[in-house]
């Protein structure tokens, strides 16, 4: 039986809060995946100068930035003309990450069971979770975590 | 004990213990709704259970006496009309609309503006103003950004327009609704007494669009090619219910439009359609489209009929119309004028739905003082008060448009347009609302005088 603070991942590269939109796609682009080493990651944590925890910005939420807000209440997307989507991602390159992070995301302690973890993320639909002892940000549990559990436990994968 | 009795025999008001502290809860939530420290829906039902509690109202009177409660046929025409609209909104039907209209406007901004604003108070005039402006101005953000001119402009045209066009008819603005309710006139009325006087408002109003924003709206012709290539097909999701639903309206328009004839409530043709566009959507999840009510204005519009029923109650509504008189005199003329003007400034500083709530039992004590001896329909159909009901109604809907937090579309348009990142600030609303609030006052003065004290006919 293991707990969260066996199976996390260490803190490797963050945001801060100040950075651009465009330095987040950037960072998050060629900060190095691994295993299985590839550049690339689909979310990351922000962490200010002090070294606390105060967002989580994925792929997605650049996403969301660059959709404008009109295109979640009315359905145009399909009368968008072409090239709408580089203008947008062009219009707000700018922008703070602090502006379009989840504030307060979920969070676990190291002594977390992995049943609480999979419920977090299948219930918020997450994809990772940020470890949290003393207010302190110690390390992150992916789904691909607790799907490397899932193996060792059927097969014996290691 | 002296000064009570006095004032008793003045207005024959008994200004008692329980008359001060109705008239404390009052105040106190008309002045927590203006600083909008609190949630007015909040506000509203917390007053509304003081009256209770306080045992101002029993509970009896609150929810069963049209007197002094909950008026159930405004709650049941909005609950019933935003379910209809809850159902339309999914089709793309408005999206289409609207985007058929910037087509039309052949992609130039002054044309689009005059077109969008034109569709907008037609449409308040069919549905409420609030879903109105929702439906539109997100694909007013679109076209603007698609054209890359300032979407600003388009946006308090629409929001000044649907509280025009909503003074239009009785399911146009929630003042009419309740003006309605309380003195039994039906949708037609509004169309032959209303609607003349909005069409020429509405002239006017298209013509200054272009004084106001004419010289600013100018488009590159490869971006209003962008417009006139949109294919407006592609909005509508479900062109089965888009006939269903339109079916659905046009019965529930003929319903409005017959009610006085046939003996209906509009709650009862509303309700009904409401039933059937439910029935044919054939959806087994209703909870969906019901949860989307507005249910906090829906209590909102319930916690002030009681709150204000409290005050009509203690007889605090009738001291006020005794002291209004004494103003006027009981002239008729200047009662209109004098209720048409306050209403206006005070509907664009204070939500004209608490507003009218408080005025409309006024009008009607107003009215016992004038003639004693008539009751009922003859009292609130009195020829002499016509013109006070029809100068209550244009006042406090025109007078939404005086500030940004005037009408409930204007606070909408104006957070969405924050939200896309293009502020209205308050004063930047105020420099084009007030002068057309004020505009469209003293055009409506002149219909009044000119139609029932000059004319009158």
């Amino acid at each position: 039986m293991k707990t969260v603070r066996e199976i996390m991942e260490p803190v490797t590269t963050w945001l801060l809060p100040t950075d651009t939109l465009a330095e987040a796609v950037r960072k998050m682009r060629t900060t190095l995946r691994k295993p299985p080493n590839v550049y690339g990651v689909k979310g990351m944590v922000v962490v200010d100068t002090q070294g606390t925890l105060v967002g989580i910005v994925s792929v997605k939420d650049i996403l969301r930035a660059i959709m404008p807000s009109y295109m979640e209440l009315a359905e145009v997307g399909g009368m968008t003309w072409p090239g709408m989507f580089e203008e947008m991602a062009q219009r707000v390159k700018d922008k703070p990450v602090s502006e379009i992070m989840h504030g307060s995301p979920v969070y676990v302690s190291p002594d977390a069971t992995l049943m609480e973890c999979a419920e977090l993320i299948v219930k918020k639909n997450l994809w990772r979770l940020p470890v949290l002892e003393d207010e302190k940000l110690i390390g992150i549990v992916y789904a691909r975590d607790l799907h490397y559990a899932i193996a060792t436990e059927l097969f014996g994968e290691t | 004990m002296i000064q009570e009795t006095m004032a008793a025999s003045e207005t024959g008001v008994a200004m008692n213990s329980t008359f001060w502290t109705a008239t404390a809860v009052f105040l106190g939530v008309y002045a927590l709704i203006v600083t909008e420290k609190v949630h007015k829906t909040i506000v509203a039902l917390l007053g509304a259970g003081l009256m209770l509690v306080l045992k101002i109202l029993d509970q009896h009177e609150a929810f069963h006496l049209e007197e002094f409660g909950v008026d159930w046929n405004v709650i049941f025409l909005l609950i019933s009309m935003m379910t209809i609209i809850n159902l339309m909104r999914p089709t793309g039907l408005f999206e289409y609309i609207a985007i058929r209209s910037a087509k039309l406007g052949r992609g130039e901004p002054m044309r689009i503006i005059v077109i969008f604003s034109l569709v907008t108070a037609v449409l308040s005039a069919l549905l409420d103003n609030v879903t109105t402006v929702l439906l539109i101005a997100p694909v007013t953000l679109f076209i603007a950004d698609a054209l890359e001119v300032d979407a600003v402009p388009f946006l308090i045209a629409e929001a000044l327009a649907s509280n025009v066009g909503g003074t239009a008819t009785l399911i146009g603005d929630p003042p009419n609704i309740m003006i309605a309710s309380k003195a039994s006139l039906d949708f037609m009325a509004f169309i032959y007494h209303l609607a003349p006087a909005i069409v020429v408002i509405m002239v006017i109003f298209l013509l200054l669009l272009k004084v106001l924003f004419g010289k600013k709206l100018v488009a590159r012709e490869d971006r209003k090619q962008r417009v006139l290539e949109m294919d407006e097909h592609e909005a509508i999701k479900d062109p089965v219910m888009v006939k269903k639903s339109l079916f659905v309206l046009a019965f529930v328009m003929v319903g409005f439009v017959l009610h006085g004839m046939l003996h209906f409530e509009p709650a009862t043709v509303a309700l009904f359609g409401a039933g059937i566009l439910l029935f044919l959507s054939g959806t087994h999840e209703p909870h969906h489209i019901l949860a989307e009510v507005e249910w906090p204005t829906i209590f909102f519009f319930m916690g002030l009929f009681i709150i204000v029923g409290g005050v009509v109650k203690v007889g605090l509504i009738k001291w006020m119309s005794i002291k209004m008189l004494a103003i006027t005199q009981g002239n008729m003329f200047e009662t209109s004028m004098l209720l048409m003007w306050f209403s206006a400034f005070a509907s664009a500083f204070v939500d004209n739905i608490p507003y009218v709530a408080t005025m409309n039992p006024l009008v009607v004590d107003m009215a016992h003082q004038l003639w004693p001896n008539l009751q009922g329909l003859q009292l609130l159909h009195a020829p002499a008060l016509m013109p006070v009901w029809w100068s209550l109604a244009l006042g406090s809907c025109l007078g939404g448009n005086g500030t940004a937090i005037g009408a409930s579309a204007n606070v909408i348009v104006v957070g969405m347009s924050e939200r896309a990142g293009q502020r209205i600030s308050f004063m930047k609303f105020f420099a084009y609302g007030m002068p057309v609030m004020i505009l469209t006052v003293l055009l409506a003065t002149v219909y009044v005088w000119l139609r029932y004290y000059v004319l009158k006919i």
